[in-house]
């Protein structure tokens, strides 16, 4: 006995100053029973009974009014869950919280488990995107195992199948319970906060609605949703996270007697008082907000989108102020206004702006688009593509755009007339029969968007194309015909290493295979604006080309 | 690696100069160094010591020019490089700023309970500029290793981690590999928080750099990119993405929900043409390495950048097959070593300590025997030589004169390079016009400048060279005297012209201080009137501009020999333009099919003839007969001739012991003929695709 006194005294001396820590509570847990300090060194003790603080809870609890506050339009729904959680040790249904997407689901949650101050186990399914990872996951948390390199960075448990994960659960509860209750008695006495901990354990599973794309997802679901009659410990409490609402996860898991809880979109309101929290100059900003937030409201309600859509509205709003401190009178807020106004329509179209890395790229990016405005004006346009690409790249994607813009039918028409000697695709009799059938195919067609075509028919329009055009490019070096050889040569070098290129550029996308033909098919994605820019490199003449009503 | 002899299947052009084939043909070993005016060559061991020392020219040459691409290439991406690391730095500390987080809540499960939270991943989409993305993977390596030693956390990842078929798990296993190295088959993202919250590893921001984003699946791409930015505050990553094409791509390929978890910034690499300008610079115009290509081999090049695939990468590759060429055709070539590294009197005298063959042979090279030598040959082809240099330093200095004014007017170098290669330059149409124009300078510009947007469409291909000289006329003043500068200092070597641009600087100096003085006076006074200037006063501009455009001309009559047309120069000028396209592109269907057509002519056995004999090889017979039957060729009908040759000849030499039942009733046909039907059928699928 001598020794083990030995062994328990000096984990003491070590902790002494830390905290008042009882000698009463076993040797395993002379550490970190004050769940406020969890320090980076801590964690290589793993395993330790008492480190279920450091997995389960949260380091800092919060009062009532302080949860209250932080989400001033959910105190309904805040309401609702501590309802439904209810007081320590009492079992609980399954909750199930859906709603829109960023509508503070999670956050109320775990802003919630932080006022109760109770052991849970929190677990999304974005994270963790496949079965095991989820399974691993709780797993790890509820054995306090933590990712180390000691380790491997190994999880505590292999487990891949759905019914090794209920084993391995009851397992580890049963274990984990005991240790809370372990844990309950000699806090309860010594921490005032950690009155109400309770001896329940919560397993929280996030965004509950991505498991049902995994393979055999929505068995998954049925067995995770039918987990606490599995287990059937009245210790456990199961919280859903879904933007889908129950419904959608099929008809088998509305047997279980999961309790939604709702949580409604923002109104204007409510957002415009979400938006106006922490801001430095509420004067300013809530004229900022009256002017923009009713216009961005009608595209998306959403708090993350409308946040990143205002900070470069606010910007520019402030741009005429020189001092940010100001407030705002009548006559100020209708300059900034009209200030502010041109840029909020397109702003709604603009979810993703680029902005340019250095500052001389930018002036000369100005000069570009007043040059093209310009431009615009006198009628003759000098556009530029902007990357590098091969003439025969360029090609082939003009004759792609034609392929997939005009009807097959047309091909022979337009490429015979021009002189095209190469074609050997005779379509001409069903060209020339009714222009009205043209009419309606053609129609249908831009109903239908780009047409997909078969790669000989984009090969014999390529050969078309180039034997028409050889000319005009050759010119330059008429003079020597080693060279205008050479050219035409490397044209036709590789075509088909282009189209791949093509491809990986997005460019042409290549659809499945036709039924009948069983040949793939080729679809242009490119736009036409693209298109033009690079016709006009090559100094082709597209837009004969090309089929309009 | 030297094409082997083989696979050159000589041009049509080429037939009559290699009309002695037949005896290289014995020297199997060697390849197709000797194949052209081998027999001046007697003694074997003059050609084994020379051909050592080519090789070693060789060596020496393409090692510097490859160094000088490499500078320059390097050189054209620190500057991005900087900026891309400024951008890390800000966006890190953004990232900081927005939340703090301390060490032990990085490996929570739970997402941090700030307001606010930055749910952002900033992203740097670097514009690569070039459809293919060869030239950049390179770039993009260097970029990693570049940001790892300012200390961040570098991940390369590429399109093939982004694929449907390994999902999400595929770029995690990547990712952790480069960062954890350790290989978990259960990837996630709990993993990285760990090892990022290891004392070593914490508060680095975790680069990740991807090459090709277009050619990634979209979804993995976008469910990676959602995850992460769920953790971004935690683990702070950052992203770079190579673009290839245009900046709208990344916004096709993701779906919204992925975009808005970008911030991104734009950076844009140097385009091909601009590096490949630099590339010309740096490895033919300014220093000289010993080899230069030919006005032919230049525009081939050039088109075989612009045809063919666009990137640095094929293009230097063909330039050091065409320097390959070049050394190994040309016997002089060796000489080229000494010139750079020796100073004249030594190379004097290796070039007079020639054995006789090379002397007879430099003799006899073709630009010299226009202007037949006397006397000593050595000293004449020193002579030659230093002549030569001194043309072509000449021509450097007017090259990148022309290449100032054509950054003014967006005219390539490369388009200058191969215009003043050209050796018919001096009687070239268009840039006689061009000449003759600023002889008569005193003609009014207005008229020349309508003129020249009329004939822009024809001239721009033609002369290059005219527009620059166009262009000195149009420049606005301060950059002219800019550009005056620069002349100045490319000029340092030719006295004569260096003179005239430092007078032409100086007169302009005060004329162009005059002008400012006067224009800001006029600013203060009537600011939108200040374009117009007295007319005075423009036309003392114009006079300078005259003088500049006339210096330009006359620098480009006087100095801008090309090379080609100075004696000697093919000692270290590669022309043979059809010998590095069929290197380069060649036409291996054509080869193996005229191969086939005339097998006999290779196998040269006894038995063989240019007639169909059974004796010869399979594929060849198939090969002939289908070219008989023209385009289409029906199966059976080609079976039967086959069996018939084979057959035919077998039952000949078996003295016509019967003849063959028809093939039709396979039935019908008796047992040995049966195995020997089948021996028959069976080189014949094998053969038939």
């Amino acid at each position: 006995m001598g020794d083990s006194e030995t062994v328990v005294k000096t984990p003491i001396r070590v902790t002494r100053s830390s905290s008042s820590s009882t000698t009463t509570t076993t040797t395993t847990t002379p550490k970190q029973n004050s769940p406020q300090k969890p320090k980076p060194g801590s964690r290589s003790l793993k395993n330790t009974k008492a480190s279920f603080s450091d997995y389960l809870l949260f380091p800092k609890p919060i009062t009532l009014d302080q949860l209250y506050s932080s989400y001033p339009c959910r105190k309904a729904q805040i309401d609702e869950l501590l309802h439904l959680i209810g007081p320590p040790n009492s079992p609980m249904k399954p909750i199930f919280i859906y709603g829109r997407p960023s509508s503070a689901k999670t956050s109320v949650l775990l802003h919630v488990f932080k006022h109760l101050n109770r052991p849970f186990v929190y677990s999304s399914c974005k994270s963790c995107y496949n079965p095991r990872l989820l399974f691993e996951s709780v797993l790890n948390q509820v054995f306090f195992h933590g990712k180390q390199s000691t380790n491997n960075y190994a999880s505590a448990k292999r487990c891949e199948k759905a019914s090794d994960f209920m084993n391995f659960l009851r397992e580890a509860l049963v274990h984990t319970i005991a240790t809370i209750r372990e844990n309950q008695r000699p806090k309860g006495s010594k921490n005032s906060l950690n009155c109400g901990a309770g001896e329940m354990i919560y397993l929280i599973f996030d965004n509950v609605e991505m498991i049902r794309d995994w393979d055999s997802g929505l068995a998954l679901v049925s067995v995770l949703f039918k987990m606490g009659d599995l287990l059937k410990m009245p210790e456990l409490g199961l919280v859903f996270i879904s933007s889908a609402s129950l419904d959608s996860f099929y008809g088998n898991t509305g047997l279980m007697e999961l309790v939604p809880v709702f949580f409604p979109s923002y109104t204007d309101e409510e957002l415009y008082q979400i938006f106006m929290r922490g801001q430095p100059n509420p004067k300013l900003y809530s004229s900022f907000l009256g002017v923009v937030l009713k216009t961005l409201c009608r595209l998306t309600k959403r708090v993350d989108e409308l946040s990143v859509a205002l900070v470069p509205l606010f910007r520019k709003y402030c741009e005429p102020l020189s001092d940010l401190r100001v407030i705002p009178d009548e006559a100020m807020k209708r300059k900034l206004f009209s200030c502010l106004q041109p840029h909020i329509m397109p702003s709604l179209n603009q979810v993703f702006k680029v902005e340019s890395g250095t500052i001389v790229e930018t002036n000369k990016e100005k000069e570009k688009r007043k040059g093209i405005l310009r431009k615009q004006g006198s009628g003759e346009t000098v556009y530029e593509v902007d990357f590098q690409m091969s003439d025969s790249a360029k090609y082939l994607l003009i004759s792609a755009f034609i392929a997939s813009k005009n009807p097959a039918t047309l091909d022979a028409a337009l490429f015979d007339s021009t002189g095209g000697s190469d074609n050997r695709k005779r379509k001409r009799k069903s060209s020339v029969t009714s222009i009205e059938k043209k009419d309606q195919a053609a129609q249908e067609m831009l109903l239908k968007g780009p047409g997909t075509f078969p790669l000989e028919r984009l090969l014999a329009i390529f050969q078309c194309i180039t034997s028409v055009t050889d000319g005009p490019i050759e010119r330059e070096q008429v003079e020597d015909g080693l060279t205008e050889e050479v050219g035409s040569c490397g044209l036709m070098s590789d075509v088909l290493l282009q189209l791949s290129t093509l491809c990986n550029a997005n460019f042409i996308c290549k659809g499945g295979s036709c039924p009948l033909e069983g040949s793939t098919r080729y679809r242009a994605t490119i736009d036409e604006d693209m298109v033009m820019k690079i016709a006009r490199s090559v100094n082709f003449p597209l837009a004969k080309y090309l089929y309009r009503r | 690696m030297a094409p082997s002899a083989t696979t050159d299947w000589p041009s049509p052009s080429e037939i009559g100069d290699n009309a002695l084939q037949p005896c290289f043909v014995l020297h199997k070993a060697l390849p197709r160094k000797y194949e052209k005016r081998s027999k001046e060559f007697n003694s074997d061991e003059d050609e084994s010591s020379y051909e050592k020392l080519r090789s070693e020219a060789f060596n020496l040459v393409w090692s510097r020019i490859e160094t000088a691409i490499k500078d320059v290439l390097k050189h054209s991406t620190s500057h991005l490089f900087k900026e891309l690391h400024n951008w890390v730095h800000e966006s890190f500390l953004a990232i900081k700023s927005s939340a703090t987080c301390s060490l032990s809540e990085v490996t929570r499960p739970y997402p941090l309970l700030v307001d606010n939270l930055c749910r952002q991943l900033f992203t740097a989409f670097v514009l690569t500029k070039n459809i293919e993305i060869v030239d950049d993977l390179l770039t993009f390596k260097e970029l990693g290793v570049h940001l790892k030693s300012q200390g961040c956390h570098i991940v390369n990842l590429s399109s093939h981690e982004f694929s449907v078929k390994h999902g999400i798990a595929g770029c995690f296993r990547s990712l952790l590999r480069q960062l954890v190295t350790f290989a978990s088959n259960t990837p996630d993202i709990s993993i990285l928080a760990s090892w990022y919250s290891e004392e070593a590893n914490y508060d680095k921001p975790i680069v990740v750099i991807i090459e090709d984003v277009e050619q990634c699946s979209s979804m993995v791409l976008a469910e990676f990119i959602t995850l992460l930015s769920e953790w971004v505050v935690k683990i702070p990553v950052l992203m770079i993405m190579g673009v290839a094409t245009t900046v709208d791509a990344p916004r096709k390929l993701l779906p919204s929900n992925a975009l808005q978890h970008l911030q991104p910034r734009k950076f844009t690499l140097g385009s091909p043409v601009e590096r490949l300008d630099a590339i010309i610079e740096a490895a033919f115009v300014k220093p000289f390495y010993g080899f230069n290509v030919g006005y032919k081999v230049a525009l081939f090049l050039r088109n075989y950048f612009l045809r063919h695939d666009g990137t640095i990468t094929s293009f230097v590759r063909a330039l050091k097959i065409a320097c390959m060429k070049h050394f190994s055709m040309e016997q002089l070539s060796f000489l080229c070593k000494g010139i750079i590294d020796e100073d004249s009197k030594v190379w004097e005298k290796t070039c007079q300590s020639l054995p006789e063959g090379l002397l007879k042979y430099a003799a006899n090279i073709s630009s010299i025997k226009r202007n037949n030598i006397d006397g000593n040959v050595g000293d004449a082809l020193a002579d030659g030589i230093s002549e030569l240099m001194r043309l072509r330093n000449n021509w450097s200095a007017v090259v990148m004169c022309l290449f100032e004014v054509g950054k003014y007017g967006k005219i390539q170098l490369l388009d200058i390079f191969c215009e003043a290669l050209d050796p018919s330059l001096p009687n070239c149409k268009a840039l006689k016009r061009c000449l003759e124009e600023g002889k008569d300078h005193r003609q009014p510009l207005r008229r020349d400048a309508i003129l020249r947007d009329s004939e822009s469409l024809n001239s721009r291909e033609g002369t290059f060279i005219a527009q620059a000289v166009r262009k000195v006329r149009d420049l606005p003043s301060a950059s002219l005297h800019q550009l005056l500068k620069f002349w100045a200092r490319h000029t340092e070597e030719i006295a004569e012209v260096n003179h005239k641009v430092q007078a032409l600087l100086s007169t302009f100096e005060v004329e162009v201080d005059g002008q400012v003085v006067k224009q800001e006076e006029n600013g203060m006074k009537r600011n939108p009137v200040s374009q117009r200037l007295p007319n005075m006063e423009k036309d003392k501009s114009q006079v300078a501009h005259e003088k500049a455009a006339m210096l330009a001309i006359s620098m480009i009559r006087d100095y801008m020999v090309p090379i080609e047309s100075s004696p000697f120069h093919e000692i270290f000028c590669f022309k043979h333009v059809d010998v590095l396209q069929s290197a380069l592109i060649g036409d291996p269907r054509k080869t193996i099919q005229t191969d086939l057509l005339r097998s006999h002519s290779y196998l040269q056995c006894s038995c063989c003839s240019a007639s169909l004999t059974p004796s010869m090889h399979d594929t060849s017979i198939l090969y002939n007969l289908a070219q008989e039957h023209g385009d289409l060729i029906n199966v059976h009908d080609w079976y039967e001739s086959y069996k018939a040759i084979l057959v035919g000849s077998s039952t000949k030499s078996k003295a016509k012991q019967k003849q063959s039942p028809t093939p039709k009733k396979r039935k019908v046909t008796d047992e040995p003929n049966r195995i020997e039907e089948a021996s028959i059928q069976y080189p014949f699928l094998l053969l038939v695709p």
